[in-house]
């Protein structure tokens, strides 16, 4: 599904040059749920943001669903983004003056789908996520479990192959956290591979397997635990 | 998609009403001022010969002082704008042109035979008969006089509709009597609504007066000794032989103007040729002592010769345009700093699945609609900035102060191009910015 | 104290906004200055004196229905009725009437048979009365006495023995050395035309004309399709007398065409196009000032924005409010000042052309300057109140979290 191999990353300001990522592979099966976890500053970002196609990497390759994508236009890029990946932020990130059917209707839009097959999306992942009963809210009306319960709908609602989620439960009280964290398994065992970076070592040990950063690189690939080990735990 | 940018612009819009309504009024105000100027400038060059550009020339004959050009302004071409009445009736024996005309304005006093109306003074037009067909003057009654009234006096006039409706109602005057200084003249024509402006017919004096009343045949020089009611310029106070009225008519102060209609490059090099060998005779005789020079200038060029559009208009419209870019630059100022704070959204729409140029377009269309609202109040402000225009200019500038139906669209492709420029620059770089600066929560 | 350098790299980093505003104040600059010495030089033209008791002054025109009409008759009729009216100062007969854009230009040679050389001036045929009917001032010399007065037909020839001309003809034709009694010619001719007298000042037919206020005034009356007459009143009693006189000249004669105008409205009339270009380039300049204003502080503002976490930093670290809001009005004001030499660059290029090619008045250094400065002070009391804004900003913000 996701295949990195030797993706290096680096910014450059006026005087320094940073290195965000320096050879840096890894494989994400299909179906799978990968936790990636990091210090700060490790890479963990930077490797979202070129997994989802939001930036491009210095050097190396990224093959996507069997895609190399590096070499892609911005175009075809973000028609991958949107046909393709879901993301999840830990800031929810719905627009403010957007209400919940709008907001959802964004990739959909992008997506070019008409008017009906459109709100039928809609209130599929509405319905999905439990909240169809507010589709007219603004996003400030809910609370933050509810907000990123949408943002979830959201992510669905173009039927992703993969979706990548950035501390998503990061903004939550830990109920909601478990309601969020729940509706993600479920949403993996119904076949979508998922990407989760989070802080929250229990939360890690849910996924399949967990992936370190360290200094821009996975510190141990064998470090994989099963979701069945991780419920013990 | 272009349905979906509107309605996110319009709800962009009424999301931050106050800087919003500041750009706007931004546009609205350049594209106002413009058009305002840009409106009188538009109507002052307007050619109502157009149609017949390639065909009609103002006649020029150089039958100056030998001791200096005739200068009038810096829009001249140092050839009198008219021709003394001897040249004005030796051309008209030219058989060349398809039709010609040499005419002057003139005024008369006029009255009906048992009328209790106050008599009243009417412009008129001292004509040859092909006024009417060279300048494409409808009639609705009658027409013309015959030939023979431009050669020997006969009292015959054609009545404007105006007049006609003032004299007669507006019924088939023709065949009527109307008494002009106190003489009978008999109605042949009547013409319909008919008022080029600017009066590209006749330049001299006011070009946005109205056009005249009546119409009389080129004849009736001597019977009434009639003078110019317009420009008359002269350089040569002499004896010329001649007493009296004739020392007038053969004078060589210049006070006819010659209009020819040539519809073939055969006929025009004809008519040059013919032109050239009556100055050279003309030459023979003593007269035409300047180096020999004519012109034959179109409808569009004889207005630019006469100054018709004033320094100062230019400079009103230059002006009023550099406006316009002082308001581009300060919405692009304001388009800037409101996209800019929407950047968070825009990093969200990137995520999602829209591309750079998503964005750009999803914004543009965002300045446009600025620009749409900004025609639409630039238009108001046009009308009420013409409006002042009129009462500004006492009346002179009635009928060239008003607005058409294409310069209100020209005013809201002017306002759209206005606001395109300023929101290009904005809606690119909010496009360019990296989207996950913004995803990163707060 | 001031910390120059971070300022300039600051203002580097925010360079199109920066750049936005420098450019909107070069251009208002370069308009600005341009337009007021326009309208200062339309103002000052309208405000010259015209010679003539110009508020108590109309004109009245006539054409008789018949063809063969008495004019000289007529006439000296109709005079001696508006002269006869109380109120009026006096009336006299003219051929053209001031102020009105009618008149008649002539070339005077100071040499008999002078064929180049001509002076240019404005000429009237009217009669003895003029000097009191118009309310000029005579400075030197006499008035025409009234056997000087002729009558003649529209297409007989004249050479007049007088003239009265004004001062301002006078000193261009004889500088330095009285005119009176001196000799004009009408060119190729040898007959002598006397100056007996000098006006003070009479702006002539054409106000905008180039050579304006050189007048010449011959006693002539030529008989023709129609005649003018100008009529003083005492003051305040002109739009009576206007009624009075319209009646009057009907009464006597019906059979006629009568046309009466103030002297006041001729002049309105002719400066309309000075006045149009006043009002306009008034409204362009206010309004010009005012979204450049407007576009300051909206900037500024958006741009105090941006920075709240930097502002925030500096006063935790010990700046002081005022030390703040004199950052934004320092930067404020080296952005202002750019964009003014750069208007000022601008200004004076596009006056050059518009002197070269649009005949409008030169731009005097002064003046520039003035406007420039008016504008950099409209820049920093718009950048006031966001800068006080930004010195509210509070130190707290600086420990928030990114």
């Amino acid at each position: 599904m996701l295949n990195m191999h030797n993706i290096r990353k680096s910014y450059r300001t006026d005087t320094v040059e940073t290195h965000a990522l320096r050879d840096f592979s890894l494989s994400v099966d299909e179906g799978e749920f990968v936790s990636v976890t990091g210090p700060s500053g490790s890479g963990k970002t930077t490797f979202l943001n070129i997994a989802g196609l939001l930036e491009t990497p210095t050097g190396g390759e990224y093959h996507l669903d069997g895609q190399e994508v590096s070499g892609l236009s911005d175009r075809e890029r973000s028609r991958l983004r949107n046909e393709k990946i879901g993301f999840i932020f830990q800031g929810f990130n719905l627009i403010p003056d957007l209400n919940l059917f709008d907001n959802i209707d964004v990739p959909l839009r992008y997506r070019g789908f008409d008017s009906k097959e459109r709100k039928r999306r809609i209130e599929k992942s509405l319905e999905q996520v439990g909240l169809s009963a507010r589709v007219k809210h603004l996003p400030a009306q809910l609370s933050g479990g509810q907000q990123q319960r949408v943002a979830i709908a959201r992510a669905l609602a173009g039927e992703p192959r993969f979706l990548l989620a950035d501390e998503p439960t990061g903004n939550l009280d830990s109920l909601m956290a478990r309601q969020v964290m729940e509706l993600l398994e479920l949403i993996n065992q119904a076949g979508t591979t998922i990407v989760m970076v989070t802080h929250d070592p229990d939360l890690a040990r849910r996924a399949h397997r967990n992936i370190q950063i360290v200094d821009g690189q996975v510190s141990d690939l064998r470090n994989t635990i099963g979701a069945e080990e991780a419920a013990v735990a | 998609m272009i349905g979906y940018y509107i309605s996110l612009a319009l709800r962009s819009l009424r999301g931050t009403p106050i800087l919003s309504a500041l750009m706007v009024a931004a546009i609205a105000v350049g594209v106002g001022a413009s058009m305002t100027v840009l409106t009188l400038n538009y109507m002052m060059s307007q050619n109502a010969l157009a149609h017949k550009n390639d065909v009609l020339y103002a006649v020029q004959l150089d039958s100056w002082d030998p001791n200096q050009t005739f200068n009038r302004g810096d829009g001249g071409n140092d050839i009198p704008l008219q021709l003394t009445y001897q040249d004005a009736t030796a051309l008209l024996r030219s058989d060349i042109p398809a039709r010609q005309v040499a005419m002057h304005r003139y005024g008369f006093t006029v009255t009906l035979e048992d009328s209790e109306a106050r008599p009243f003074t009417a412009e008129t037009r001292v004509s040859t008969r092909d006024f009417f067909a060279l300048f494409d003057v409808p009639f609705i009654y009658g027409g013309t006089w015959a030939e023979d009234a431009d050669l020997s006096p006969e009292q015959l006039v054609v009545l404007s509709k105006a007049t006609n409706d003032r004299l007669f109602g507006g019924a088939d005057s023709v065949g009527q009597i109307v008494n002009l200084n106190g003489e009978p003249f008999t109605v042949v024509g009547v013409i319909d609504n008919w008022n080029p402006s600017p009066k590209i017919y006749d330049l001299n004096n006011n070009p946005f007066a109205d056009s005249e009343e009546l119409f009389i045949p080129f004849g009736l020089h001597r019977r009434f000794e009639m003078v110019s009611w317009g420009n008359t310029n002269g350089w040569s106070a002499g004896d010329n032989g001649y007493e009296g009225y004739e020392a007038r008519l053969f004078g060589e102060s210049v006070w006819i103007q010659y209009w020819v209609e040539l519809n073939s490059a055969e006929q025009k090099s004809q008519y040059d040729e013919f032109l050239t060998g009556y100055i050279r005779q003309q030459k023979e005789q003593g007269r035409f002592p300047r180096p020999l020079k004519f012109a034959l200038t179109p409808p569009s060029e004889w207005l630019v010769l006469n100054d018709v559009l004033e320094d100062d208009n230019r400079v009103l419209g230059w002006v009023s345009l550099a406006f316009l870019l002082v308001c581009v630059v300060n919405a692009i100022a304001l388009l800037l700093a409101k996209f800019l704070r929407k950047a968070p959204e825009a990093g969200v729409r990137r995520a999602l699945g829209a591309s750079r140029h998503a964005i750009f377009m999803q914004h543009l269309i965002e300045s446009m609609c600025i620009g749409v609202l900004g025609g639409l109040f630039g238009i108001v402000l046009a009308l009420i900035g013409l409006s002042g225009i009129r009462a500004l200019t006492l009346g002179i500038a009635d009928r060239i102060a008003s607005m058409d139906w294409l310069m209100m669209l020209a005013a809201i492709v002017l306002a759209i191009l206005a606001s395109l420029l300023a929101g290009i620059y904005p809606a690119w770089r909010i496009s360019r910015t990296n989207p996950s600066v913004y995803l990163k929560s707060q | 104290m001031l910390e120059l350098k971070p300022m300039l790299s600051a203002l580097w980093r925010n360079k199109v906004a920066a750049l936005l505003i420098a450019l909107q104040l070069a251009l208002t600059l370069a308009i600005v200055s341009n337009a007021t010495v326009i309208v200062m030089e339309r103002i000052d033209k309208m405000a010259r004196p015209t010679g003539m008791d110009l508020e108590n002054i109309f004109s009245v025109t006539f054409k008789p229905v018949d063809n063969n009409y008495d004019m000289a008759g007529a006439m000296q009729a109709d005079l001696d009725l508006i002269r006869s009216l109380p109120g009026v100062i006096d009336a006299s007969v003219t051929h053209q009437i001031p102020l009105s854009g009618s008149g008649s230009a002539s070339g005077y040679y100071t040499e008999p048979n002078q064929v180049v050389g001509s002076f240019t001036a404005n000429y009237y045929q009217t009669d003895p009365h003029f000097i009191e009917a118009l309310g000029l001032n005579l400075v030197e010399g006499r008035n025409f006495l009234d056997n000087e007065m002729y009558t003649i037909g529209q297409n007989d020839r004249h050479n007049p023995a007088v003239v009265i001309v004004t001062k301002r003809f006078a000193e261009r034709v004889f500088p330095d050395e009285s005119a009176v009694g001196k000799f004009l010619y009408a060119g190729a001719d040898d007959h002598p035309t006397q100056i007996i007298g000098v006006i003070e000042r009479h702006l002539g037919a054409w106000p905008g004309w180039s050579l304006g206020g050189n007048a010449v005034f011959v006693p002539l009356f030529v008989t023709n399709k129609q005649a003018h007459y100008v009529v003083r009143t005492e003051s305040g009693q002109r739009d009576a007398l206007l009624k009075q006189v319209e009646a009057q000249l009907a009464e006597r004669d019906p059979e006629r065409v009568i046309k009466l105008a103030t002297l006041s409205e001729q002049l309105a009339e002719s400066y309309v196009g000075d006045n149009l270009m006043v009002k306009v380039l008034t409204v362009v300049i206010a309004l010009l000032t005012l979204i450049v204003a407007l576009g300051i502080v909206g900037l500024t503002f958006f741009w105090i924005n941006q920075r709240t976490k930097q502002i925030g930093v500096r006063r935790a670290l010990g700046a002081t409010r005022a030390n703040i809001s004199r950052y934004f009005l320092v930067e404020n004001s080296m952005i202002a000042g750019s964009g003014l030499l750069l208007g000022a660059a601008g200004a004076t290029t596009i006056n050059e052309i518009l002197v070269r090619d649009l005949s409008q008045p030169v731009l005097p250094l002064s003046l520039l300057f003035l406007c420039a400065l008016l504008l950099l002070s409209v820049s920093l009391v718009a950048a006031l109140s966001p800068a006080m804004r930004a010195a509210n900003i509070s130190p707290a913000v600086a420990t928030r979290s990114v």
